[in-house]
């Protein structure tokens, strides 16, 4: 009979990481990164320039500079994504059926990656001036 | 159906306390960012796929109803981002965890968020006066 040990078993997990610890990890990760990004935005738009001063010259002198644009493509890839799996995330609390989930998480996929086109394609085309 | 109506109701109607109102404002809020985002990211395009439409986009931005909404926005980021952080320390520190902390926490992230909001609240309402009831924006 040996004595129980005092000391808590330390079991490592050697399964690799499946898509949902991924999405979990980039949850997390597009999070601590959005806190910056985001708050940034909105003070600057919202609060300091305000949607009064916003036009196209406005969105013109900022995307002349390439940082703004590369800023901008960081907040539509990180915001959006991060937006789109806690969508789907919220979607599959509420409904349990698997073929539901299986329909919505396919219509969020599709939608992510046609806003997060219409979106880019806009970033890096600029500006048309009518 | 039914299984949607309970676990919404059953997440409202939850006692736990502060930490669940914090879980269903996270949820509210990140919601209701998502759906502003997906409306934004498509009309900012207009600078680029229909220029002619970006100035009728953006004035419905400048909107009365739209600037109060904006402003009720701006409490949901700040606050969906400091709970975020908090959820983050939490999942990586759990041994920060306790039943006392989570009070703790979640107190400081709405303290956090009504901070940092009057501020911006007070800038926002201020254009919105300015612009929309006194009309001293330039066009």
């Amino acid at each position: 009979m040996s004595a129980i040990s005092s000391t808590p078993t330390v079991r490592k997990a050697a399964a690799p990481p499946t898509f949902e610890t991924r999405m979990w990890q980039f949850m997390r990760l597009s999070g601590v990164l959005l806190i910056p990004l985001v708050w940034i935005h909105v003070a600057l738009k919202d609060v300091i320039v305000g949607v009064h001063a916003i036009d196209l010259n406005y969105v013109q002198k900022i995307w002349a500079i390439t940082a703004w644009r590369v800023y901008d493509m960081a907040l539509l890839a990180f915001a959006f994504g991060h937006g789109m799996n806690g969508l789907r995330h919220v979607a599959n609390d509420y409904f349990h059926s698997k073929s539901a989930q299986k329909i919505m998480a396919w219509a969020i996929l599709i939608g992510w990656i046609v806003i997060t086109a219409i979106g880019g394609i806009a970033i890096i085309g600029g500006v048309n001036m009518p | 159906m039914a299984t949607f109506i309970s676990t919404l109701w059953e997440g409202v109607r939850y006692r736990g306390g502060i930490g669940n109102w914090a879980y269903l404002f996270h949820r509210l809020a990140g919601l209701a960012t998502l759906l502003f985002l997906a409306i934004h990211i498509v009309d900012t395009a207009f600078v680029f796929f229909a220029p002619s439409l970006y100035a009728h986009a953006i004035d419905i931005y400048r909107s009365t109803p739209f600037m109060f909404g904006e402003i009720a926005l701006v409490a949901g980021v700040l606050f969906h981002g400091a709970n975020g952080l908090k959820i983050i320390v939490f999942d990586y520190r759990p041994d920060l965890w306790s039943h006392e902390n989570e009070k703790r926490a979640a107190i400081i992230v709405f303290a956090v968020t009504i901070i940092l909001w009057i501020p911006a609240a007070i800038i926002m309402g201020n254009n919105l006066i300015q612009c929309n009831f006194l009309h001293l924006c330039g066009e």
